[in-house]
């Protein structure tokens, strides 16, 4: 089973999250594996990736699933989109391209970190480090169209359904 | 790639009062302990346990103390202190007076226990100050806040130049004679030079007065020696080398046309052995005796279990129990905290006294 010898540290960290979750940050483990989260990011805002204001806020729920290796802490948790979204840091595929998450990792940083980092991400795309090639010209290019996509990505599809 | 990458994680420090203390070291003089592959660590206060301190900086609760690396000017050091004999870790050796460029052939760091040795005088740094003094105007005087667990004496030296032994001697002393002040026992005491006593910053040069980078001679020194200056009254300063002191030794600088003083290093003086004084960060969370694990502000930042008692070197940041060290040094060679180079881990055991 996978949740038996669970070390320490997820178990704090997975307490924490639940009990005091970070603004427009989500996470929680699955039951039947515990280093498998379901994370909902809310797209910041003034951001292209924000919900829309109909009286309430609707939609700009970005999904993820974040799981946290063998080797966690010393190795970093492998994080994905899983909800299509328009950003020169993020492929189709759902992949992340993001320092702490490859090369700058470190056990200091924690699954509420790297959440945290990926939020800002949203907040600051950086096409001039792309994952995506077609949506960093995009935005070179054009960014107020390219900006225009990603409003029209977060409506179509982070409705958070 | 977004560059998210954060130096601080994890920064917060908690500044609670201490309520717990390492014992007072064993009547034997420090020194015999000091063995090689050993760092010492020094408690700023060791015996406040009966007094709670008020004036406890944030990030200076327990300065650490290490043998500062070989200067340029190679000083013959006493046998204790070499203790970069080891073969087995290449990293461990000076060369030339530095760390070796090769690379390590494994994230393999030596992992060292500190040893406490005590420091019964402890002028706070962020505390020196120059006051003008009011029944001589012109002249500032030096003052600071200090914590003494024996009675002793303090020197102020203008221009002092630090000879062998850590003697140091006034090099302008016909302009501004060293003033010595006893004192009594006590924490979170005031002092203040004697009026009269003071700089009249007009008298000299700026080039002699601000100073860039180190020098020597410093333009000031505040001595602070945990006996009382001997018979000859003021001549305790010249006698320095047998007693145990520590000396800080400061720059002054111009703001807005005033003169203000910076602290550019502090060392202590200890059964004939020179320590320079650093801090430590992070440390003063882990040292508050309850150990509540479930505070983040000083668990072990891998673990989150454990209480942090290990610095890594030479970044100083404490951040690990000893345990994930140990795991840590065989997985990477870089600080959780602050990803430099990792030369070498220290354990502080702070609370395993025999109170405990």
């Amino acid at each position: 089973m996978a949740n038996s010898n669970l070390p320490r540290r997820i178990i704090k960290e997975t307490q924490r999250l639940l009990s005091e979750p970070a603004p427009g940050i989500s996470a929680s483990p699955s039951e039947d594996n515990m280093r498998y989260f379901n994370v909902m990011i809310l797209g910041p805002t003034q951001s292209p990736y924000e919900g829309t204001f109909v009286q309430l806020l609707i939609g700009g729920v970005f999904k993820l699933e974040l799981f946290l290796p063998e080797e966690y802490p010393m190795a970093a948790p492998k994080v994905r989109f899983l909800t299509k979204i328009y950003h020169p840091n993020i492929d189709k595929l759902g992949r992340i391209c993001l320092d702490i998450l490859k090369d700058k990792w470190s056990p200091a940083l924690q699954i509420r970190t790297v959440l945290l980092s990926i939020q800002a991400l949203l907040s600051a795309p950086n096409p001039d480090d792309p994952l995506s090639e077609n949506i960093a010209k995009h935005w070179k290019t054009n960014e107020a169209e390219a900006v225009e996509t990603a409003k029209e990505w977060t409506r179509l599809y982070a409705s958070g359904a | 790639m977004g560059n998210f990458s954060s130096s601080n994680v994890n920064s917060r420090r908690r500044h609670g009062n201490r309520r717990s203390h390492p014992p007072p070291p064993p009547p034997a003089p420090p020194q015999p302990e000091i063995t090689a592959n050993r760092y010492v660590f020094a408690a700023a206060t060791p015996y406040p346990s009966q007094y709670p301190n008020p004036n406890t900086p944030p990030y200076y609760q327990y300065p650490g103390y290490y043998p500062p690396p070989p200067r340029a000017m190679p000083v013959p050091l006493p046998a204790p202190y070499d203790h970069h004999h080891r073969v087995d870790h290449p990293a461990a050796h000076w060369v030339g007076g530095r760390y070796p460029m090769m690379p390590q052939p494994a994230p393999y760091v030596e992992h060292q226990k500190a040893v406490t040795i005590r420091n019964d005088v402890n002028l706070k740094k962020e505390s020196l100050r120059l006051e003008p003094d009011e029944e001589n105007p012109g002249r500032y005087l030096v003052a600071f806040t200090f914590d003494a667990t024996v009675a002793g004496s303090i020197t102020i030296i203008f221009f002092a130049k630090e000879g062998e032994d850590c003697v140091l001697t006034p090099t302008k002393a016909d302009l501004l004679p060293p003033v010595t002040v006893n004192f009594q026992q006590g924490l979170g005491q005031k002092f203040r030079q004697p009026s009269g006593t003071g700089i009249d910053f007009t008298l000299f040069e700026e080039k002699e007065l601000v100073t860039e980078a180190e020098v020597d001679p410093y333009p000031l020194a505040v001595k602070a020696e945990a006996s009382p200056a001997n018979q000859n009254g003021t001549e305790g300063n010249q006698a320095s080398g047998a007693m145990n002191s520590q000396i800080t030794q400061a720059v002054f600088e111009k703001e807005k046309g005033e003169y203000q003083v910076r602290v550019m290093k502090q060392f202590l003086w200890v059964g004939g052995m020179r320590y320079e004084l650093q801090e430590i960060y992070g440390i003063g969370n882990s040292v508050d005796g309850d150990v509540d694990a479930n505070d983040p502000g000083k668990e072990c930042v891998i673990c989150l279990s454990e209480p942090r008692d290990t610095t890594v070197l030479p970044c100083r940041h404490m951040c690990m129990c000893s345990g994930c060290a140990k795991v840590l040094r065989f997985q990477t060679n870089r600080c959780p905290i602050c990803r430099q180079p990792v030369d070498r881990l220290l354990e502080i055991k702070v609370n395993d006294g025999p109170d405990e």
